[in-house]
């Protein structure tokens, strides 16, 4: 099959690592059919971050960083990957000028959803942490019994 | 602004250029809109609409006025009318969002039925537009000129300016050929369109698109690359029109006027226009 330079298509079966967390490879991927899976290791667990379906790109922090691999990708279902290799990203980028859009935009949504998952971390921490503090003066509080419950008058026999 | 979006039943036209004293089949852009409308389709009208770029705006009040009313109506009614900007309406990228019911987009991803279908115009892989921006523009406003002599002035420097892009394209790639630098073998394209737009329907078609669809060389065509994907060009309202139809992810490729004179290539059941089938 003739493809424009710079790509190339690999095929990928049911549960085959495409990239592993760590590698120094340094291919970035687009999926042309099935969906893969993003997993990291966290304390000795198997974690799924997201799954991506066609037309998703993946691996081009390591292209664009020249950092390893931050996570492991691997196929759900059979897939079907254009591979683009690291000499012919800025030879794709001024062929089609909205692969480069695309690719901004994606990484747009994945900052923002990251935004999202931080600031709902931090208020559910900070309510936590409310509860724990408010948890803790009112035992402190019943201790010394400085403070109690509000009681209706009368609700107890004792009156005011 | 939405660039992905999933749409049942969709109408793809390009190269309208409303406003541009050539543009004459007014009553057939008319007859397309409220075909859509009954038939429950969505529009894309992919890229030079309204010609920004050689405006003549009696024209194009003229032009615009019989379709509008009916362009409007289409959201009250669950559907959608995209509009995807090209090089002679370049000026609407100033408005990438929703404008008074139309959503404008740079491009348009949509998914239908299983298929994933690219609606995109064109002139970013256009590479005279891409090289010579000024040039290119200085020509349009040459055109506008032109026109304002004559629709046949106009065709002449049209076609001369074609040709010339073609002697200025070839040259150097007859020579590459030459000293084995380019392949022999020309890649699959659209029959007389330039070279960078086939490529470029390869290049965007392996992100994972089983159809794309430019506009921009006027010259209408369909072409299956041997990865799965089909790249149709829409042609534009100057001659005979093209039209893109989806349904569910089938497609339908052919001239308007079959369309709008044979009837509705996946008819409804009840095709009455109040149906909730759009995105």
């Amino acid at each position: 099959m003739k493809l424009p330079t710079g790509f190339e298509i690999h095929e990928f079966d049911d549960g085959e690592i495409i990239v592993r967390e760590g590698d120094e490879s340094r291919e970035m991927f687009i999926i042309r059919t099935g969906s893969v899976e993003v997993l990291k290791h966290v304390a000795g667990h198997e974690v799924t971050l997201t799954i991506l379906e066609r037309g998703s790109f993946f691996g081009e922090m390591s292209l664009l960083e020249g950092l390893p691999r931050s996570a492991t990708v691997r196929a759900r279902g059979n897939a079907s990957l254009a591979v683009l290799r690291p000499g012919s990203l800025l030879v794709q980028l001024r062929r089609d000028p909205t692969f480069a859009f695309e690719l901004l935009q994606q990484m747009s949504r994945r900052v923002r959803e990251l935004n999202d998952q931080l600031v709902f971390k931090v208020a559910t921490a900070e309510f936590g942490n409310r509860l724990a503090r408010s948890s803790f003066m009112l035992s402190a509080a019943g201790e010394y019994g400085a403070v109690g419950p509000e009681k209706k008058s009368g609700e107890d026999g004792h009156g005011g | 602004m939405r660039t992905s979006v999933q749409e049942d039943r969709l109408l793809v036209v390009s190269d309208i250029h409303m406003g541009n004293l050539l543009h004459r089949p007014r009553k057939a852009f008319s007859q397309f809109v409220q075909f859509a409308f009954e038939n429950r389709y969505s529009v894309c009208l992919n890229g030079d609409g309204i010609d920004i770029a050689q405006l003549s705006m009696s024209q194009l009040n003229a032009d615009l006025s019989p379709s509008l009313p009916l362009l409007s109506r289409f959201r009250s009614v669950g559907r959608s009318v995209y509009y995807t900007v090209g090089n002679h309406d370049i000026a609407l990228e100033h408005f990438l969002s929703d404008v008074g019911g139309m959503q404008v987009v740079p491009f348009l991803n949509v998914r239908s039925g299983d298929r994933r279908i690219r609606v995109e115009h064109g002139h970013m892989y256009d590479e005279m537009f891409l090289k010579h921006p000024w040039l290119y523009f200085q020509i349009m406003s040459i055109g506008k000129l032109a026109i304002g002599v004559s629709p046949g002035v106009y065709d002449a420097l049209h076609r001369f300016m074609v040709g010339m892009l073609g002697m200025v394209e070839g040259v150097p790639r007859f020579f590459r050929r030459k000293v084995g630098t380019e392949e022999l073998e020309a890649p699959p394209g659209i029959p007389g369109e330039r070279q960078c737009f086939g490529l470029a329907a390869q290049s965007v078609g392996l992100r994972g698109f089983d159809v794309v669809t430019f506009g921009h060389t006027h010259i209408p065509g369909k072409v299956e690359f041997e990865f799965g994907t089909t790249y149709f060009n829409t042609g534009a309202w100057f001659a005979g029109p093209w039209c893109l139809a989806i349904h569910r992810g089938n497609t339908w490729f052919g001239p308007v006027a079959d369309l709008t004179t044979d009837g509705d290539p996946f008819p409804i059941d009840g095709g009455d226009a109040s149906g909730e089938l759009g995105s």
